[in-house]
C-alpha cells in the first residue's frame, strides 16, 4: 500500500517535472530553499535509492570514495572502501549517464567534464558543482588529473610535458571544462625533438589529452603520440613497466605507484554527484552522500 | 541457399490437399505448433526491426560528412581509419581461419576414420573452443601475443586472437556442410577414377559452398562486432595499423566514443555505418557463393 | 605424382586438424599456468564458495559470480533458444521465398550488430520496461537485473540459433519431408515429428553454441546487469557475472587480484568444459 502511494507520488512529481507548471513546481521552490540553507531536505522522489558506483579499478571511484569517506581506515590501519554490496557497477561514464537519465530513482557520480543535461548535477555542502566552484574551494569533490612518467622524462616526452604545463596547454584545459594548475605558465616553445610518445591510462582524462596531443602535434610535427586509453590503475602499471612512457590517472598515485613514478598534476576536476531531473532534490551533504554509498540509507524519503 | 524454401513451400502445398484425407495426428496439436512457430518468427522478427529501427533512427541523423574525413582528430571523430582497420582485420582474421578451419573439416569428414580417438580429441577441442569467451580469448591475446611475442597491441596480436575464436565457428559450419554432400557425389567421383584430393576439391568443396559461407558469414559478423577481445589486443589508436600497430575496428571505435558520454550521437552514427558494412559483406559472400556453385 | 599431392595434401589437412588442439592446450597452459596459483593461495574452497568478492581486502570469494553465470545463462537459454528453434523452423519450412530474401539477411545482420550496441539498447529499453513491469506488482527496483540480462541476452543467442538451427533442419534430406506428407503427415507434423528430430544433432550444437555465447558475453551483460558481487535468488535483483568480473577489473588489477582474475576465466573454461561434456554424453546417449 505505502509502496503504490509513494509510486503514484512519484509519478506526479514526474508530471510535474516534465509539465514545469503550477503548484508542483512552486513546492520544489519551497523544497530548494530548505536545502540552500542546511544543505538537507527531503528528496523529491521517494523509494528506494538505486545506487550506482563505478567498478574498482577507476580514478573517478577511487576519488570519490576517498573524498566523501566511504573509504574509511580499519583497526589495522588498511582503507577499506564500504560501498554497498548493493550498490550497481558501472565500467563506463556513458553507462553511468545512462542509468541515471533513465531512472528516476538513482544517484551516481562522474567526471565534471563528462557532465550534460540529461542528469542533474546536485549542490554539495550548498556548492553549485562548476569548474569555478571547484576552483576556489568550495565545491569539495575535487581530484587532480594526474600523468606519471618513470623518472625524469627524456626527449620528445619532456616536451610534450613542458608543452602541457605551459600557457598554451593549460589554455586547453580550461577551455575543454577542467581547472588548471598553473595560472602564470609562461608560453610554450619546442624544442624539436623527434620521436614516438606513448601515452595510456585513465579514459577521463584521454579527451582532454587527445585535444592536448593534437595541439602539441600542430606546435611540434615531429613528434607522434599514440593515446591508448584503459583506466587510471592501468595507466600507472604501464608506466611503472614500460609499456606508455606518459601514464594517466584521474586520482591521486597510490603509495607504491608514488614510490616508482614521478607524478605531476596537469588540471583539477570535479566530481559532479548527478540525479535524474525528474528528482526534486537539490543539494546532498557529503554525509548523506557517504551514508547513501555505504548503504545507510537505503530509501530517498529517509533522507530528510 | 533459397533452393529449398520453394521446395518446402511447394510440398506444403502437397500436405494441405492431403490433410483431408488423414490421419490421427491432433488437428488442435498442429493448429498449436503453426501458432508457436508464426509467433516465434513474429516475435524474433519484431525484435529486430526494433533493434535496428532503434539504431537507425539514432544514428542517421548524425551522420556527417566529416565522420568520413582521412584523419581522426578529437574534433571530427572520424571513424574511416576505423572502417580501414576494420576491413583489414576481417580480412587478416579470415585468411588465417578459414583454410585452418576448413582443411579441418575437410579431414575430419573426409580423411580421418570415423568415430577415432583423435577425432573425438578434435571434436571436444573445438567444442571446447567454441565456448569459450571472447574476454578470455582476449585474456589470452594479451597473454600470449602482445607480451609473450612482443607483439605488442597490434593488427596481428588482434587478428591472430579473433582468428583463433572464430577457428570453431568456421569448422562446424563447414563439417555440416560437408556432411550434408551425399555420398553418391563421392561415390561417382571415386567411380569415375577421380583421387581423393580430387573429389574434394573438384565434387565435395564446391557443393558445400553455400554451407561454408555461411560460416565464414557469422565469422565475419563476429570479428566485426567483437570488442572485449581486441581492446586487450589491438589497442584502441585511431589510425590505419600497419601489421604490427596498434588499430581500432568500428565496434572498438564505438567502445571508445561512446565511453566518456561525449560523442554519443557520433557513436550511433558508427552503430549506422558498422550495419552498412556488415550488410556489404554479407551481400558480398552471397555473390561470392552464387558465383562459385554456378561454377 | 599424383600420389605425392595425396599424401601432402593429407598430411597439411592432418595439420590444420591439430591446429585447433593446439590453440586449446595453449589456452589451457596460459589460464591455469596463471589461475591456478592464485586457487591455491586463496584455498579451493574459498575461492569457489566465498560469497564475498573484496579484492581490496585480499577476499575474493566467487560463488555469486557463478551463481550469477549460471542463473543469467539458464535465463537466455530459457527465452532464447525456443523462439530461435521455432523461428528457424519457420525460416525452413514456413516462409515463402520472397520474405525469405528479406528476413535472411536481417537475422545475419543481427549477429553483426556489436555486443555494445545491445548493451545500450537494453539500458535504454530492456531496463526501464523491466522496471516498470515489476513496478505494476508493486516491486519498487532499478530494473539493472538477472531478468534484464537474460532477456537481452535471449535476443543476443538468436542469430547464432537460428542460423546453426537453420542450417542443420535444412541439410536434412527433403525426401524424409516427402515420405512423411506421402504417409499422410500434416506439414506440422512432418516437421516436428520427422524433420527437427533428424536434425537433433544441429539443433544441439546451436544450443551449445548459444549457451557459449550467453555465458561469455561481456560488454552488453556488464550494461544491464547490475554487477553486485553478492548472491541472490531473486530474478528482479542485480548480480555480477563471472565476465563482467574480469573485464571491469582486469584492466588495472595487480598480483593476487589478477591472479585471482585469470583463476576466474578458469573457472570460467571449467564451465564451459562441464556444458560440452553433459551436452556430448547426451547426444551420445540419444545416438544409441
Amino acid at each position: 500500500m505505502k509502496k503504490s502511494v509513494s509510486l503514484l507520488l512519484s509519478g506526479l512529481l514526474l508530471c510535474g517535472a516534465l509539465t514545469g507548471c503550477g503548484s508542483s513546481n512552486d513546492d520544489s521552490y519551497g523544497a530548494d530553499g530548505a536545502q540552500a540553507e542546511g544543505g538537507e531536505a527531503a528528496a523529491g522522489v521517494s523509494g528506494a535509492i538505486t545506487v550506482i558506483s563505478r567498478e574498482d579499478g577507476s580514478g573517478t571511484r577511487g576519488a570519490f570514495v576517498e573524498l566523501t569517506g566511504v573509504e574509511e581506515k580499519n583497526d589495522a590501519g588498511e582503507k577499506i572502501d564500504n560501498t554497498t554490496a548493493d550498490a550497481e557497477i558501472a565500467n563506463k561514464t556513458s553507462v553511468v549517464l545512462t542509468s541515471v537519465a533513465g531512472n528516476e530513482k538513482a544517484i551516481g557520480y562522474i567526471s565534471l567534464g563528462a557532465l550534460n543535461d540529461t542528469v542533474k548535477a546536485l549542490k554539495v555542502d550548498g556548492a553549485e558543482a562548476t569548474p569555478e566552484h571547484v576552483k576556489d574551494g568550495s565545491y569539495t569533490l575535487a581530484r587532480p588529473f594526474n600523468v606519471a612518467t618513470k623518472g625524469q622524462p627524456t626527449g620528445a616526452a619532456a616536451d610534450f610535458m613542458a608543452f602541457i604545463m605551459s600557457a598554451e596547454g593549460q589554455q586547453i584545459i580550461e577551455d575543454e571544462g577542467y581547472i588548471k594548475v598553473n595560472d602564470a605558465a609562461e608560453s610554450f616553445k619546442t624544442d624539436g625533438s623527434s620521436g614516438q610518445i606513448a601515452v595510456g591510462g585513465s579514459s577521463s582524462v584521454s579527451p582532454v589529452m587527445e585535444k592536448l596531443a593534437e595541439a602539441y602535434r600542430a606546435a611540434n610535427p615531429n613528434a607522434k603520440i599514440e593515446l591508448q586509453e584503459s583506466d587510471s590503475t592501468s595507466g600507472m602499471t604501464g608506466a611503472m613497466d614500460g609499456t606508455f612512457d606518459i601514464g594517466m590517472a584521474s586520482r591521486e598515485l597510490k603509495e607504491e605507484e608514488a614510490a616508482a613514478l614521478t607524478g605531476t598534476a596537469i588540471a583539477m576536476d570535479g566530481i559532479a554527484v548527478i540525479v535524474n531531473p525528474a528528482n526534486t532534490l537539490e543539494g546532498l551533504s557529503i554525509d548523506q552522500i557517504k551514508s547513501i554509498y555505504i548503504g545507510d540509507v537505503t530509501d530517498w524519503g529517509d533522507l530528510a | 541457399m533459397t533452393g529449398p524454401a520453394t521446395l518446402g513451400t511447394a510440398a506444403r502445398r502437397g500436405a494441405e490437399t492431403k490433410t483431408t484425407m488423414r490421419s490421427t495426428y491432433g488437428r488442435g496439436r498442429a493448429k498449436l505448433q503453426k501458432g508457436l512457430v508464426y509467433g516465434a518468427a513474429f516475435l524474433t522478427f519484431a525484435v529486430l526491426l526494433f533493434l535496428i529501427g532503434y539504431i537507425l533512427i539514432s544514428g542517421i541523423p548524425h551522420l556527417k560528412s566529416s565522420l568520413f574525413a582521412l584523419q581522426y582528430t578529437s574534433e571530427n571523430v572520424s571513424m574511416l581509419p576505423a572502417m580501414i582497420t576494420t576491413v583489414e582485420m576481417t580480412v587478416l582474421a579470415l585468411l588465417l581461419a578459414v583454410p585452418f578451419g576448413l582443411f579441418t573439416a575437410v579431414y575430419l569428414n573426409e580423411y580421418a576414420a570415423r568415430g577415432s580417438r583423435l577425432v573425438r580429441v578434435i571434436r571436444i577441442t573445438t567444442e571446447t573452443l567454441s565456448g569459450i569467451p571472447s574476454i578470455v580469448f582476449g585474456l589470452f591475446g594479451m597473454l600470449f601475443f602482445v607480451t609473450r611475442l612482443h607483439w605488442g597491441y597490434s593488427l596481428l596480436a588482434g587478428a591472430m586472437t579473433l582468428a583463433i575464436m572464430i577457428l570453431p565457428l568456421i569448422m562446424r559450419t563447414a563439417e555440416e556442410a560437408l556432411m550434408a554432400v551425399p555420398d553418391s557425389f563421392r561415390e561417382a567421383s571415386f567411380g569415375l577414377g577421380a583421387g581423393r584430393l580430387r573429389t574434394v576439391f573438384r565434387i565435395v568443396l564446391p557443393s558445400a559452398m553455400p554451407g561454408i559461407l555461411s560460416g565464414v558469414i557469422l565469422g565475419i559478423g563476429r570479428i566485426v562486432g567483437e570488442t572485449a577481445a581486441l581492446i586487450f589486443t589491438a589497442g584502441t589508436m585511431a589510425q590505419i595499423p600497419g601489421l604490427l600497430q596498434s588499430g581500432r575496428t568500428l565496434a572498438i571505435h564505438m567502445y571508445v566514443l561512446s565511453g566518456e558520454g561525449l560523442h554519443m550521437n557520433e557513436a550511433y552514427a558508427t552503430a549506422v555505418v558498422l550495419l552498412v558494412v556488415v550488410l556489404l559483406m554479407n551481400t558480398l559472400s552471397a555473390l561470392v557463393a552464387k558465383k562459385l556453385t554456378k561454377k | 605424382m599424383k600420389n605425392f599431392w595425396e599424401k601432402l595434401m593429407h598430411g597439411v589437412f592432418f595439420v590444420c586438424a591439430l591446429a585447433s588442439i593446439f590453440a586449446v592446450v595453449m589456452i589451457c597452459i596460459f589460464l591455469f599456468a596463471n589461475g591456478i596459483p592464485a586457487i591455491r593461495e586463496i584455498g579451493v574452497l574459498d575461492f569457489l564458495t566465498g560469497t564475498k568478492w573484496k579484492p581490496g581486502n585480499d577476499i575474493y570469494g566467487i560463488l555469486p559470480m557463478i551463481v550469477g553465470s549460471i542463473y543469467i545463462t539458464a535465463g537466455a537459454i530459457l527465452i532464447g533458444v525456443p523462439v530461435g528453434l521455432l523461428t528457424a523452423v519457420f525460416m525452413a519450412f514456413y516462409c515463402p521465398q520472397r520474405a525469405y530474401r528479406l528476413l535472411k539477411p536481417c537475422t545475419e545482420l543481427l549477429a553483426g550488430i556489436p555486443s555494445i550496441v545491445y548493451g545500450f539498447f537494453g539500458m535504454i529499453v530492456i531496463v526501464p520496461a523491466v522496471r516498470e513491469a515489476a513496478a505494476l506488482f508493486g516491486a519498487d527496483i532499478s530494473g539493472s537485473s538477472i531478468l534484464s540480462a537474460s532477456i537481452l541476452l535471449g535476443v543476443m543467442i538468436l542469430p547464432t540459433v537460428i542460423g546453426v538451427a537453420e542450417s542443420a533442419l535444412r541439410a536434412v534430406p527433403q525426401n524424409y519431408y516427402e515420405g512423411a506428407v506421402a504417409m499422410g503427415a500434416t506439414h506440422e507434423r512432418a516437421v516436428f515429428s520427422v524433420m527437427l528430430p533428424a536434425a537433433k544433432s544441429g539443433v544441439l550444437a546451436s544450443i551449445v553454441l548459444g549457451v557459449g555465447r550467453a555465458i561469455g558475453e561481456t560488454m552488453a551483460v556488464v550494461m544491464v546487469a547490475g554487477n553486485q558481487p553478492r548472491l541472490t535468488g531473486n530474478v528482479l535483483k542485480g548480480i555480477r557475472t563471472l565476465t563482467a568480473n574480469i573485464v571491469q577489473e582486469m584492466g588495472y588489477a595487480t598480483g593476487l587480484h589478477r591472479e585471482a582474475l585469470i583463476a576466474t576465466g578458469c573457472v570460467l573454461f571449467v564451465f564451459i568444459l562441464l556444458i560440452n561434456l553433459t551436452f556430448s554424453v547426451l547426444k551420445r546417449r540419444k545416438d544409441a
